[in-house]
């Protein structure tokens, strides 16, 4: 007996209704799928059980009798009814014919870098993020690689508004979803600035017929990680002792002096150290034994308390959060502090034709001014024997026979009030209108506009023989930002199986950017609240600059789907920006690619039964890249006063002509560029195939992409012909480079019993090769400039001399080539083109600077009411130039300092094992070129993140109006592997912040998140 | 662009030339001490060991210098930014109209002075270079090569410049900055004198012209006969802030300190070379070598110990009083246990040197200033002067008259210049005392007297006057290139080497190289810019 059923099928998910949800009499043929409003009607036997399935959502089966009105899907872990947010439109992820990555915010939430991006390291194939372990969470962010010679940022998307500036100005529990555009086909839409992909965030809004209070609390305790194992007071003097002798001469000087004995014959020992009562002739410091890596660390904290608010109803939601970031680093008086509040709403007018809403964030950073960097760096650079504070609480600082450098610890003191305040107001308002059935006109104006404010108060010092006696205060400020507004006109219909969209648009955008500095010098107190520019007394200085650019582009985009199973979209942008020259404007950026759903194929459907989702995709398109100045195209002069001279030669205009040899000074002008009226864009053209799948219902699923990129006319400003003098620099459209890679990704999601578990692992790679330069610039790059450049070979190739190893006695000396400076102890360099000698046209290809691989692992199971995730990833097949050895191995590059604690393995004729070179005061043998002694493996394979949740059960909640609560902890940065065998053996701290990076800490985070 | 070409803006774009005379920095100083000095065995490096500028020690050991060494392509670069500079104002100084701007003509033949001024010291470096004046328009700057022009042509360019300059320019120029006739002439002169000393293309001096020569006594003269100049009483004042621009001082960049600028247009050049105590604190660079040090030893006549001054060393104050010395060494370096920069209370140390260990123990006092005196600046972590630096001085026009004569066969005409520059050090002692007032050497300089103490030949005269040229330029960086103009380089520096090595480690592998090392090379990727149009200089 047949029986008529009705109802509707709803995402659980947004409440929206499933269009094509299948509803199937189990057992028989019999069914029918819902229609655009999700609604269904079957005849269907009494007693039977019914079916309702759609891709991406956990199939439900339901008895004929009582089945109601609404049934709600709940989606599948991996939903391919997706909602993915492409170019000034959505489409379903089954849909999706390019190569997009979509970002499981559930993964990283937790995570409190204060940077959604930095976090995102490993997880998303095709997307390389270096970041360190600096408190403002900064990163960087390569999507396929290195495509151009200049800016290789991205462009962000953000609730459609665009933005060149970094992600950590973003509350991260804000966002909603990321998605990023890799391929050209996708991102082409966004035209002349797409060449470095595109990162689509989508912000949280209010939901329907929702009122709730999410309050989220971190707490994250990071351990200072040391990055350098330095000598101690004593071990210096050791390694000096013995470097002296080595050389032949008096080891006694500086603040050292030694006994010893034995003769040059069986060799020299060392049997004491002697250190002066006191180290100045002032009598201020008596020797100490100062752990600078100590002194400059602590125990980091961060914290992050977010609080939303967010409410709904069929006519308008509303979403209101304050958000608090505060971190301070573990090398001390760095610190990143955030405020960020965001209200976004929306609207529906005239029976829902009509949407209005907006999204709006107020951010505000303050940022310490000290450099970790160069704090890290002293701490080397300053010796043991030095304490800390003088005897009468002083400054301690280098003496005599010593290095000028700084007392990291009293830079940190002397730097804390210093910091840089940045206010962002960023938003939009935005339309929807629906003229006519299914045609939408679509209106957004955006801002993204900074405000930044920064105060330097360098203050008067003694720290041993370095001092300052004037004290001087540098203010800088500037605002900018750029307004957007955009139109777009979509329409969509179905004929039969035809589906179709179509948008056309317009957009506009203008940046401008002012700035001023001003200064003064000899303040009568440094108090920070009497420090202000009108307090000084001398030296008054301004300066003042301003730049603009605007772009104007139209853009239009169709795509068409045939039976599910054909897809086709195809996009077209023109482009004009500002910073063009006169000839070549404008620039023209289309795209297209295709799709075919064989999973949706009858035939294939039979065959392969458990397939649940095939498609294959091809996608091609051009973007481009107008990342130069914005007055790159006109010839300028400059009226330049005067420059700094500290660290770069004074390049300005004025002259004491006079001889006076004070006061105002007559200056001139100086030309700073020439024209090119022809500077047009960089257009990269890409190609990708992509096959995207799905086993047993999206058990398992994954894609994989292949993509080709070539960059041409990339705008390069080319070092010039010397005669030209000043301001022979142009900016041209020079060299091409190209890229290829593939990206894979593997998803397997399964319950079992009451245990969920989910593992993605993902692993992609990529290779640059440069193609084209002009002639007058392959100088700048690796390789000798003659028969060896780096035409066809990876940009961060490296160029240098093969070391072979150290000379263990004087026959292996006279045996090898030429070489001067050759000896017993010291490095031999290979004579790699046979002649005899070693000289320059001895260098050759030593490594890339490029991972081989990138991979990531994901693991997350839940069980009852606890959670557990952890994540791994690495680096496969990683060269690096570790710099860091030039002090760890070496004395003789830069006399004064301290050194590694690896000096003290260096090679004697009783140590000839070692790989580490005979200590001595001078590098006769030159061995500071640039060689395979310094490139080291880098690969690495860390447990990065680690994570543990409980839900509290809800009957317990209800008593205190909670709706949900978890408590959880996690750690990051747990537990990395590194190269430690073999030649390349990586000898530095974490391979993932080599040389001086700040080092990533390992870190304990307890959060509470709740809901009210 | 056109709106530069008023007489006004003009003036502008000509101070903008000028000012690169000042535009400097330590990494490719125009002052020539790297060059000068560290190649010529008159001083080390210094700094904090070889790896401290470590071009620098390529320089003064003459290993490991390669063609694509980047401080040799800034410096050259710098000195074309100069003359382009130069080139630029004098492009629209053609342009402007007489009758608009009176002053046309001199501004004119001062851009061409400047601008020969810095192909001069493009020339003494890097030998054959592409010579661009203002009537090449840019793109052409591609198709013109530095072997467009022989070395000597080169030299007939840069007198011809200087000789306009010296026709049209006017005796006395409002400021004391801007060229005059008396500038161009000595320019001239010193021009002539280098060109007379003809090389062929391996650097070998081959002939002496006597055409030059003699235009060199004649220049030199009416310098010394103008009246304008004259030597100082005391030959410190060369080397203080306070006697800047004095009658000694013929041509020198103009430093200045609360100029509007961030810290003062200072002397860059010298800002790594203080000590490293408390009243300075960096970077210890330039310090004079042994071997300098001890050439400054006179015998009982006074005269210099030609033949053995360095058997016996000189280090310590009572060295200085056991044996002769000429005084001018107490004015260019600082000797432990002495006063430092003529404060008998400012003792200079050994510790305040950098790494003696390396370098030894003395350092360079001419181009620094004492701590107190109000042109010093301290710019961390560095530190300089407004102090000027000369670049040319009514000492040296005597003693290029001196060189032009002996070369001539005048040998005697020679001898009372040579002996004005004796005397005048001989009475350069006021400043050289301890805090009792004792003088801090046993100084005793002679006259050169013909047959009481020396017989005044041709060939002792040249080597009397070559001598001289070392004790009174010492450490200003004139040195190497005295070597080169004479055409003994190699031979003199191996022969340094070969002590100067016993007694420093870092010297053990310097070898200069003949026919190759008389000139750096041309920076490679200048050749690569030209398409390879440009010639490497011989043996590079």
């Amino acid at each position: 007996q047949q029986v008529p059923i009705q109802g509707t099928v709803i995402s659980e998910t947004d409440n929206l209704p499933i269009i094509g949800a299948s509803i199937i009499e189990k057992g028989t043929t019999n069914g029918t799928i819902t229609d655009l409003d999700g609604n269904f009607t079957l005849n269907a036997s009494s007693g039977s059980v019914i079916q309702i399935s759609y891709v991406g959502y956990l199939t439900q089966e339901l008895p004929v009798k009582g089945i109601p009105k609404q049934i709600l899907l709940k989606e599948d872990a991996k939903a391919l009814s997706e909602i993915v947010v492409t170019g000034y439109s959505t489409q379903k992820k089954a849909d999706l014919t390019g190569s997009v990555s979509v970002v499981k915010m559930d993964d990283i939430e937790n995570i409190s870098t204060g940077n959604a991006m930095k976090s995102l390291q490993g997880r998303v194939p095709g997307v390389f993020i270096q970041s360190s372990g600096a408190p403002d969470g900064g990163a960087t962010v390569r999507i396929r690689g290195i495509g151009t010679l200049g800016n290789n940022d991205p462009l962000y998307i953000i609730d459609g508004v665009p933005s060149k500036r970094s992600m950590n100005e973003l509350s991260s529990t804000d966002i909603e979803s990321i998605q990023v555009l890799k391929d050209a086909s996708s991102a082409s839409i966004y035209g002349s600035r797409a060449a470095n992909g595109v990162v689509i965030v989508t912000t949280k809004k209010g939901k329907n017929n929702e009122t709730k209070v999410d309050f989220r609390a971190s707490l994250t305790a990071q351990d200072y990680s040391k990055s350098l194992e330095l000598l101690d007071a004593e071990e210096r003097g050791m390694v000096q002792w013995r470097a002296a002798m080595n050389d032949g001469v008096n080891p006694n000087f500086g603040v050292y002096n030694f006994e010893w004995h034995g003769d040059a014959a069986t060799g020299y020992i060392l049997d004491k150290v002697n250190m002066p009562e006191y180290l100045d002739q002032q009598k201020t410091m008596k020797p100490a034994n100062t752990n600078w890596v100590d002194e400059v660390g602590r125990t980091g904290l961060t914290q992050n308390y977010n609080v939303t608010l967010s409410t709904g109803t069929q006519k308008g939601r509303a979403l209101f959060s304050l958000d608090y970031f505060n971190n301070l680093g573990t090398v001390k008086g760095t610190e990143y502090d955030r405020f960020t509040a965001r209200i976004n709403s929306d609207y529906s007018l005239i029976n829902d034709k009509l949407k209005i809403g907006e999204n709006f964030s107020i951010s505000k950073m303050r940022k310490s001014l000290i450099n970790a960097q160069s704090i890290l760096n002293m701490t080397h650079e300053i010796q043991p024997i030095i304490p800390v504070y003088t005897l009468d609480g002083g400054w301690g600082g280098p003496v005599a026979g010593m290095s000028d450098r700084h007392n990291p610890v009293r830079i940190i003191e002397d730097n804390k009030q210093n910091h840089e305040d940045v206010v962002r107001l960023f938003g939009d308002v935005n339309l929807d209108l629906e003229v006519l059935k299914n045609l939408h006109f679509r209106s957004k104006f955006g801002i993204d506009y900074t405000g930044y404010w920064q105060r330097n108060m360098q203050l008067t010092y003694v720290s041993g023989f370095m001092s300052e006696s004037t004290n001087r205060l540098d203010n800088s400020a500037n605002y900018g930002g750029n307004w957007i507004l955009s139109n777009t006109l979509s329409y969509n219909f179905e004929l039969g199986k035809n589906v179709v969209d179509v948008m056309g648009g317009q957009e506009m955008m203008k940046y401008s950017f002012n700035a001023i500095s001003a200064g003064r010098d000899v303040f009568a107190s440094e108090d920070p609240d009497y420090m202000y520019l009108d307090a000084g007394e001398s030296n008054k200085r301004n300066a003042g600059s301003a730049t603009a650019y605007s772009l104007l582009s139209y853009f239009g985009k169709v795509n068409y789907s045939f039976d599910n199973r054909y897809l086709i979209s195809a996009t077209v942008r023109y482009d004009g920006s500002s910073r063009f020259g006169a000839n070549n404007r404008y620039g023209t950026f289309p795209a297209f690619s295709f799709g075919w759903r064989l999973s949706e194929e009858s035939f294939f459907k039979a065959a392969f039964p458990y397939v649940s989702d095939l498609k294959l995709r091809y996608g091609w398109g051009q973007t481009g890249n107008q990342e130069i100045g914005d007055f790159a195209s006109p010839a300028l002069y400059q009226a330049l006063y005067g420059t700094d001279p500290t660290w770069d030669s004074d390049h300005g205009t004025a002259y004491d002509i006079s001889g006076t040899g004070t006061g105002d000074l007559l200056s001139g002008y100086r030309r700073t560029q020439q024209m090119n009226a022809d500077l047009k864009w960089e257009t990269t053209t890409q190609n990708n195939i992509g096959l995207d799948f799905g086993f047993i219902n999206q058990k398992f699923s994954g894609s994989l992409d292949y993509f080709t990129k070539s960059t041409k006319d990339i705008l390069i400003n080319p070092p010039y012909i010397a005669t030209i003098g000043e301001g022979g620099s142009r900016w041209v459209n020079g060299a091409t480079l190209d890229n290829k890679g593939f990206e894979f990704i593997l998803s397997y999601n399964d319950k079992i019993g009451d245990v969920g578990l989910s593992v993605t692992g993902n692993i992609s790679s990529y290779k640059n090769k440069v193609v084209k330069l002009p002639e007058d610039v392959i100088n700048s790059y690796a390789g000798n400039g003659n028969d060896q450049t780096i035409l066809g070979r990876p940009l961060n190739s490296m160029f240098g001399y093969v070391a072979e190893g150290i000379f263990q006695n004087q026959s292996e000396v006279d045996a090898h080539v030429e070489q001067t400076g050759k000896g017993v102890g010291r490095l031999r360099f290979k004579d790699v083109n046979k002649d005899g000698k070693i000289n320059d046209e001895d260098r050759t290809w030593l490594g890339v600077a490029d991972p081989d691989f990138i991979y990531g692992l994901n693991v997350a199971v839940n069980w009852k009411n606890f959670d557990f995730s952890m994540f791994w990833n690495g680096l496969v097949g990683y060269n690096v130039n570790n710099e860091v050895k030039r002090y760890t191995d070496f004395i003789s590059f830069f006399g004064g300092h301290n050194y590694g604690k690896r000096t003290l393995d260096a090679w004697t004729p009783q140590n000839s094992s070692s790989t580490i070179p005979a200590l001595s005061l001078n590098d006769n043998n030159y061995e500071s070129r640039y060689s395979s002694y310094f490139i080291e493996n880098a690969s690495y394979l860390k447990l990065a993140n680690m994570e543990i949740g409980y839900t509290i059960p809800e009957h317990l909640l209800k008593s205190v109006y909670m709706k949900n609560a978890r408590i959880y902890v996690m750690g990051q940065n747990l537990l990395t592997v590194k190269k430690t065998w073999g030649d390349d053996a990586f000898t530095g701290v974490d391979p993932e912040t080599p040389n001086l990076s700040y080092p990533i800490p390992f870190s304990v985070t307890f959060g509470v998140n709740v809901t009210f | 662009n056109e709106q530069l070409n008023t007489p006004e803006n003009v003036e502008k774009m000509v101070i903008a030339a000028y000012s690169s005379l000042g535009n400097d920095h330590y990494t490719e100083p125009n002052s020539p001490w790297p060059y000068g000095d560290l190649r010529s065995g008159d001083a080390y490096k210094g700094g904090a060991g070889t790896g401290d500028l470590q071009e620098f020690h390529f320089y003064e050991t003459f290993t490991y210098l390669r063609d694509d060494i980047g401080l040799l392509d800034s410096k050259w670069y710098k000195e074309y930014v100069a003359i382009s500079r130069a080139n630029n104002a004098l492009a629209r100084l053609n342009a402007i109209d007489e009758a608009d701007f009176s002053k046309k003509m001199i501004r004119i033949a001062e851009m061409r002075f400047l601008r020969a001024h810095y192909y001069f010291e493009l020339k003494l470096l890097f030998k054959q270079i592409p010579f661009i004046d203002e009537t090449v328009p840019v793109e052409e700057y591609i198709n013109v090569s530095n072997v467009e022009f022989t070395s000597q042509q080169l030299w007939d360019k840069i007198i011809e410049e200087f000789r306009f300059a010296a026709q049209t320019l006017p005796d006395n120029n409002a400021e004391v900055g801007r060229a005059n006739k008396w500038m161009a002439k000595s320019y001239l002169a010193k021009a002539l004198l280098y060109a007379a000393y003809e090389q062929d293309e391996k650097h070998n001096v081959t002939n002496i012209n006597k055409d030059k020569l003699t235009e060199v006594v004649n220049l030199t003269s009416e310098v010394i006969n103008s009246g304008k100049y004259g030597l100082n009483a005391d030959y410190a004042d060369n080397f203080l802030c306070e006697t800047e621009n004095s009658k000694e001082s013929i041509f020198a960049v103009q430093h200045s300190r609360n100029d509007g600028t961030l810290h003062g247009r200072l002397d860059w050049g010298a800002m790594l070379n203080y000590p490293m105590n408390p009243e300075y604190g960096c970077c210890g660079f330039h310090q004079a070598s042994q071997n300098l040090v001890n050439s400054f030893q006179t015998d009982d006549k006074g005269l210099p110990k030609f033949a053995d001054f360095n058997s016996k060393n000189l280090n310590t104050p009572d060295d200085l009083l056991q044996n002769n010395v000429d005084p001018r060494l107490n004015h260019s370096v600082a000797i432990p246990g002495l006063p430092y920069k003529y404060n008998p209370e400012f003792i200079f140390e050994a510790w305040w040197n950098r790494q003696p260990e390396v370098y030894g123990a003395f350092m360079s006092l001419k181009e620094v200033v004492l701590p107190d005196c109000p042109c010093f600046e301290k710019v961390n972590p560095f530190m300089s002067s407004s102090k000027n630096r000369d670049i040319i001085r009514y000492d040296d026009v005597l003693l290029w008259k001196a060189e032009a004569l002996i070369e001539l066969g005048r040998e005697s005409e020679a001898l009372p210049l040579i002996n004005s520059i004796r005397e005048r050090a001989a009475n350069s002692t006021a400043r050289l005392v301890d805090v009792q007032g004792d003088p801090t050497g046993k100084f005793v300089v002679g006259t050169y007297q013909p047959g009481i103490n020396c017989t005044w030949t041709n060939d002792f005269a040249r080597q009397a006057l070559r001598w001289e040229r070392r004790m009174e330029f010492a450490m200003e960086g004139f040195r190497f290139f005295d070597l080169v103009r004479w055409g003994i380089a190699a031979e003199y520096l191996n022969s340094y080497f070969a002590v100067e090595k016993t007694r420093r480690e870092h010297l053990r592998e310097a070898k200069f190289t003949k026919n190759r090392d008389e000139y750096f090379p041309i920076p490679k990727q200048q050749i690569n810019f030209s398409k390879k149009l440009y010639v490497q200089n011989y043996g590079w």
